[in-house]
């Protein structure tokens, strides 16, 4: 059964449609910015892809959500399903039901007819709702899938990942060899998939497969080897019986903290997809967590759409060792098939291709 | 067909195998230590448990229980998928980081466990598990929606799944654990209706 995927919208610093982030995006223009006295002893400078003051969550959700390029029944039809991908939903609100209480409020004044469910899986939760959104379909459970990605800023997520120690004090760099660590960002995306080509305004795309592999390795740190990433890009491959040499780009996860963007380019060199333009888009939106595989799926899809291939922006110089083929220009490019991927913390690694 | 081949709870003070409550020495006092007291009773050997957070330990007893109990090593590494969910997410350990912030030292080893797939995290890391992992946060215990995902789980290059509905907070842990498989004809069918009973007993 051929699954559709299309109607991708998002509502990030960038923009607020999808055809407004590419465009930025396409001028080299990036979400992150300095704010000053951001980290917990407020006295440094962050780089953060953070909204403009006085937006309410909620609203954002909805508005990216009533937008969308559908037909209107499609959103509250009985054969629809609804999936949201985050990590920690309202927490900069308050700690308590800050995950359920999207679905709670999301819910209010909108007849669905099945519950919405949360997924969250760390940084793949996005990437890992695709996937999941195209076997419900190819199982019959539903005609339709919408999938909404969304995280915002907090102190609670600042102050954990400065904790860590993965912040960088500059733009980030992902891939490249001088990285430094990850800028956070914030962000609401969202992409419909379904077996009904006519349910899309405008033109959609093939969803071909997907698949999620844990790396069994460690729990807030990635495998040496690229073993999870590995093996979900090569499960997805098969799946969708598509062979390497079909893919003509790869937008990879890239969070720029030195062992992330290592185990990928090992893994990539072990999967023989070394040569495959690639970039990260983390350069322009600061990694957004649970929203990052739906807005960079999103960003991905304009790139096939319109056969540009966006420069890995932050990225000069690749490492000495496993190297890959990152873009440093933004510029036309021939190809029909995609991959996207994603790993995060708890071993997760998800992937999954996409074609004209 | 897929059948519900093994299953337990958790519930404060107490625990059960496929219904029959398990009878263990309590040394502590308070749910958080019936947890390190099942362990010892189970003569568990394994020093990152006592690093985890409450969530991830209650999740990684009851994955040690279910495999005390069922015979995996006829699966792949990769064949073996998690399926975990509950309502509150990693609630337990936001306040606890919560509170770290608060008292002005923000704690990294407590930031690692506000995340509640991180939990699977912990048994793949055990197990040496390469499958699928899905984390879903329902409202509440909803049979409809697990069901379907393991569903979906088992259609792909999954064979058996681990599944548990770990409600862990301040007040009380809930937890209900059991093994989905194909090509069996032993235990309970994975219906919606058996499911829920389980979830009861």
């Amino acid at each position: 059964m051929k699954v559709f995927i299309g109607a991708e919208n998002i509502i990030s610093p960038l923009g607020n449609s999808a055809e407004e982030n590419f465009l930025a995006i396409c001028e080299g223009k990036t979400g992150i910015r300095a704010i000053s006295n951001a980290n917990f002893k407020q006295d440094e400078t962050l780089y953060l892809a953070k909204f403009k003051e006085g937006f309410e969550s909620s609203k954002i959700l909805d508005n990216c959500f009533m937008s969308l390029a559908v037909k209107p029944t499609v959103l509250y039809s009985e054969k629809t399903k609804v999936i949201i991908s985050s990590t920690k939903g309202y927490i900069g609100e308050g700690v308590e039901n800050a995950l359920i209480n999207v679905v709670k409020r999301f819910v209010v004044g909108k007849p669905f007819k099945n519950q919405p469910i949360i997924i969250s899986n760390a940084c793949i939760s996005g990437v890992l709702g695709i996937a999941k959104a195209g076997e419900m379909i190819r199982a019959n459970l539903y005609e339709n899938v919408i999938v909404i990605g969304l995280d915002f800023l907090s102190d609670f997520v600042t102050y954990g990942f400065e904790s860590l120690f993965a912040l960088s004090k500059q733009k980030i760099k992902p891939f490249d060899e001088n990285r430094t660590g990850i800028n956070l960002g914030e962000g609401c995306s969202v992409i419909v998939l379904s077996k009904n080509e006519n349910i899309f305004k405008n033109k959609p795309l093939e969803y071909v497969s997907g698949s999620s592999s844990n790396d069994a390795n460690h729990i807030s740190g990635p495998s040496r080897t690229g073993e999870g990433l590995y093996r979900t890009v090569k499960k997805t491959l098969e799946l969708g019986n598509v062979k390497p040499e079909e893919i003509g780009y790869i937008s990879a996860h890239g969070t720029g903290t030195h062992f992330n963007d290592t185990m990928e380019a090992i893994a990539f060199n072990r999967l023989g997809l070394e040569n495959v333009k690639l970039n990260s888009l983390k350069g322009y939106y600061g990694h957004t967590l649970g929203a990052a595989g739906l807005i960079e799926i999103a960003i991905a899809m304009q790139q096939l759409k319109s056969q540009i291939i966006v420069k890995s922006l932050g990225f000069e110089a690749n490492e000495k060792d496993e190297k890959i083929n990152i873009t440093t220009k933004t510029e036309p490019a021939e190809f029909t098939t995609l991959l996207k991927t994603a790993s995060g913390f708890g071993g997760g690694n998800a992937s999954v291709i996409i074609r004209k | 067909m897929s059948f519900i081949t093994t299953y337990c709870h958790i519930r404060n003070n107490t625990y059960s195998i496929n219904g029959r409550v398990q009878v263990f020495d309590e040394n502590k006092k308070g749910f958080s230590g019936t947890i390190v007291d099942i362990y010892r009773h189970l003569e568990l050997k394994y020093p990152k448990f006592h690093k985890m957070d409450l969530l991830a330990k209650t999740a990684f007893i009851g994955s040690e229980l279910l495999i005390q109990n069922q015979d995996f090593s006829t699966y792949e590494d990769d064949e073996i998928a998690q399926l975990f969910a509950n309502s509150e997410s990693s609630e337990y350990s936001d306040f606890k980081f919560q509170e770290s912030i608060q008292n002005g030292n923000p704690s990294p080893s407590q930031f690692v466990y506000t995340l509640p797939n991180i939990l699977m995290g912990e048994i793949a890391l055990k197990n040496k598990w390469y499958g699928e992992n899905l984390f879903l946060v329902l409202p509440k215990f909803n049979a409809k929606e697990i069901k379907e995902q393991i569903e979906l789980l088992l259609l792909n290059t999954s064979k058996a799944v681990l599944c548990g509905w770990v409600d862990v907070t301040k007040k009380e842990i809930n937890a209900f654990f059991f093994v989905v498989e194909n090509y069996t004809n032993k235990g309970e069918k994975l219906t919606e209706e058996n499911l829920l009973t389980l979830y009861n007993n």
